[in-house]
């Protein structure tokens, strides 16, 4: 018995991971889809931030004689402030691109797969965002991706023709890259990618406490319904026992005390206690009957 | 119950745990990462102010393969981040922002700086001598680097070494006119021609220019090839599993790269050099379109 009860308990935690091992992977799977999502309107925002209230301070810099400065340039904001916040090992996972067809910095070149996605939301302007799996050298990763659209005039100033972008920016960046964009295009894509193995190692690790919990209760719900039932029935069962067999031999010296319960236990002393009483009296009739 | 049924209920399911636990077991490696977790790698021409075609003289395929041959050989995710602009990447090189990097010979000279601790790996760029030159128009009443003085010049930006840091040694006490500034040789000498500028500085190994300059003065230094360097923090890792990839991989880099997997860099050429450019980085710098005294305190050697 006690083996079937832990061959049962056993399969039940096998399902119960099997079913959660489906679940966590979901789980984790939105988690990261979440964090992607705010990831990239924080850097949205940022954009914003750096266009409202820095490129008006630092635009009549690169204007003059000095070297430029990208701190007026959304796109470096947004690039830096994810920087910082990759220092943190919670995040450390996460990478960030600003993919262009025609990037200013060259090290925004979207790569072919990136290509692929930039085309795809220039073709169907609906899509706001796509994600999915895509293979490097360095394995698998899951990324969400969201499209960069030139919403505004004060972009030009920047993206349009060399002629119009401060001089400073031609020297430090060339003048051959990130001009020729038009309002409302899609130049680039917004990439939040994370290793697939951070993925299974956040499922992993919910599953894995999650099937200890279990493991433990079930261990514990055990040991429990073991001392219960080693309590309430089966020591009675062995006194029983051992006494039903005394009684077979001198029933009149043995008593069933368990006869006073209420339960099963107690029908079943009760029922020894009148097959006591019946071999008592069939057993005096044999002595009685002997005795000429 | 026995012991045996409650020891199987014990172990049966931590097996269990540890069975489904253990479905996905990560590879072992030591990648080479720069601090932020990824290697960040910049890219130059190794030749300065080529200006063959812009992103570091690089094709868009020949910088994805080239960020796939990194990858591989570091085992990291890599940024690659190709420039034109030698300021730029000078102030990635002083800004510690980059964790290796294909430079031209000045930033190389500037990246073994004692403070920025850069190793140079590997030589790249296949010219083996090439002099920095001062160029004027054939007609120009300038005849000695004296004459400069009031005069338009035009420069590599801050960074190189034959269009910035030996032009600007050899006018240290001068007061330039104005200083103007081209990402490349072929668009100074554009300037020159088209009367902007009274003189340039000028590469010996670019194209002849042709017979409407002439030299107003070459400085004497060799100038060495460029180096791939790696800053000191990975330096100190285990780069050689790396580095082998690369000397592995030498056929397939971009020929424009010049990457010699046998070569050691030339650190004795460097040095004179490397003295030069630690002096002109003490001094006052110019700025574009501006007039500018060439002024500092110059240590010969
Ligand atoms: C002050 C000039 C300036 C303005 C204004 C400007 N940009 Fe840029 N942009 C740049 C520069 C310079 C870079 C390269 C920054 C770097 O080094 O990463 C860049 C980079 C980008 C990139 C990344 C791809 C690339 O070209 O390297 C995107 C996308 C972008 N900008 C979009 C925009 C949008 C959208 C706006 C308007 C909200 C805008 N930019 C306004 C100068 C500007």
């Amino acid at each position: 018995m006690a083996i079937t009860l832990s061959v049962v308990f056993s399969l039940s935690l096998l399902l119960a991971v099997l079913v959660l091992d489906q679940f966590f992977g979901w789980q984790a799977k939105d988690l990261i889809n979440q964090r992607s999502d705010f990831f990239m309107d924080s850097m949205l925002a940022v954009r914003e931030y750096t266009t409202k209230n820095v490129n008006p301070i630092v635009a009549p810099l690169n204007n003059g004689p000095g070297i430029f400065r990208p701190e007026a340039v959304p796109s470096y904001s947004a690039n830096t402030v994810f920087d910082y916040l990759r220092a943190k090992p919670d995040y450390k996972q996460y990478s960030y691109r600003e993919a262009a067809l025609n990037p200013t910095n060259l090290k925004d070149k979207a790569d072919t797969f990136e290509t692929s996605i930039i085309e795809s939301f220039r073709e169907s302007p609906s899509t706001t965002s796509v994600s999915g799996e895509k293979m490097t050298p360095l394995g698998s990763f899951h990324y969400v991706a969201r499209p960069i659209r030139i919403g505004k005039e004060s972009c030009l100033a920047c993206h349009s023709t060399p002629d119009r972008a401060p001089r400073s920016q031609l020297l430090a960046y060339g003048d051959s890259n990130g001009f020729g964009w038009k309002l409302n295009e899609v130049v680039g894509a917004q990439i939040v990618s994370v290793p697939q193995e951070a993925l299974v190692q956040s499922k992993r690790q919910s599953l894995l406490a999650t099937a200890m919990m279990l493991m433990v209760t079930f261990v514990v719900v055990g040991l429990v319904t073991n001392a219960v039932l080693d309590q309430l029935i089966l020591r009675p069962m062995r006194r029983i026992s051992s006494k039903a067999e005394e009684a077979s031999v001198t029933p009149a010296s043995v008593s069933f005390e368990e006869k006073v319960r209420s339960d099963e236990i107690g029908l079943l002393a009760q029922s020894f206690e009148r097959m006591k009483q019946s071999l008592a009296i069939s057993m005096q009739m044999l002595k009685d009957r002997q005795k000429p | 119950m026995g012991w045996f049924g409650l020891l199987g209920m014990v172990v049966l399911p931590m097996v269990m745990t540890a069975v489904a636990g253990c479905s996905a077991v990560p590879v072992a490696r030591t990648p080479l990462c720069g601090p932020s977790g990824s290697l960040r790698v910049g890219v130059m021409d190794p030749v300065e102010g080529r200006g063959s075609s812009r992103g570091a003289g690089l094709s868009s395929e020949q910088r994805e393969s080239l960020g796939k041959l990194l990858t591989v050989a570091s085992g990291c995710q890599v940024e690659l981040e190709p420039l034109d602009s030698p300021e730029r990447a000078r102030m990635k090189l002083a800004a510690r922002k980059w964790d290796a990097a294909f430079l031209p010979p000045g930033l190389t000279a500037f990246a073994l700086r004692a403070e920025l601790g850069y190793t140079p790996l590997r030589p790249l760029g296949l010219r083996q001598s090439s002099l920095s030159a001062v160029l004027v128009g054939e007609g120009s009443r300038l005849r000695h680097l004296s004459d400069l003085n009031g005069a338009k010049v035009g420069l590599l930006p801050r960074g190189s070494l034959g269009g910035f840091y030996l032009p600007l040694y050899n006018m240290h006490g001068l007061s330039l006119g104005r200083v103007s500034f081209a990402l490349d040789y072929a668009s100074l000498l554009a300037m020159l021609k088209r009367g902007e500028v009274d003189a340039i500085a000028w590469d010996e190994s670019m194209p002849d220019p042709g017979p409407a300059v002439r030299r107003l003065q070459v400085d004497g230094h060799a100038i060495p090839l460029g180096s791939l360097v790696l800053s000191s923090a990975l330096a100190k890792a285990d780069y050689l599993p790396f580095l082998k990839t690369l000397d592995d991989a030498a056929a397939q880099m971009p020929e424009s790269i010049g990457y010699s997997a046998s070569g050691l860099p030339q650190q004795q050429k460097l040095q004179p050099l490397k003295a030069i450019v630690d002096n002109v980085e003490s001094w006052s710098m110019p700025l574009e379109g501006q007039p500018h005294r060439v002024y500092g305190r110059k240590i010969t050697s």
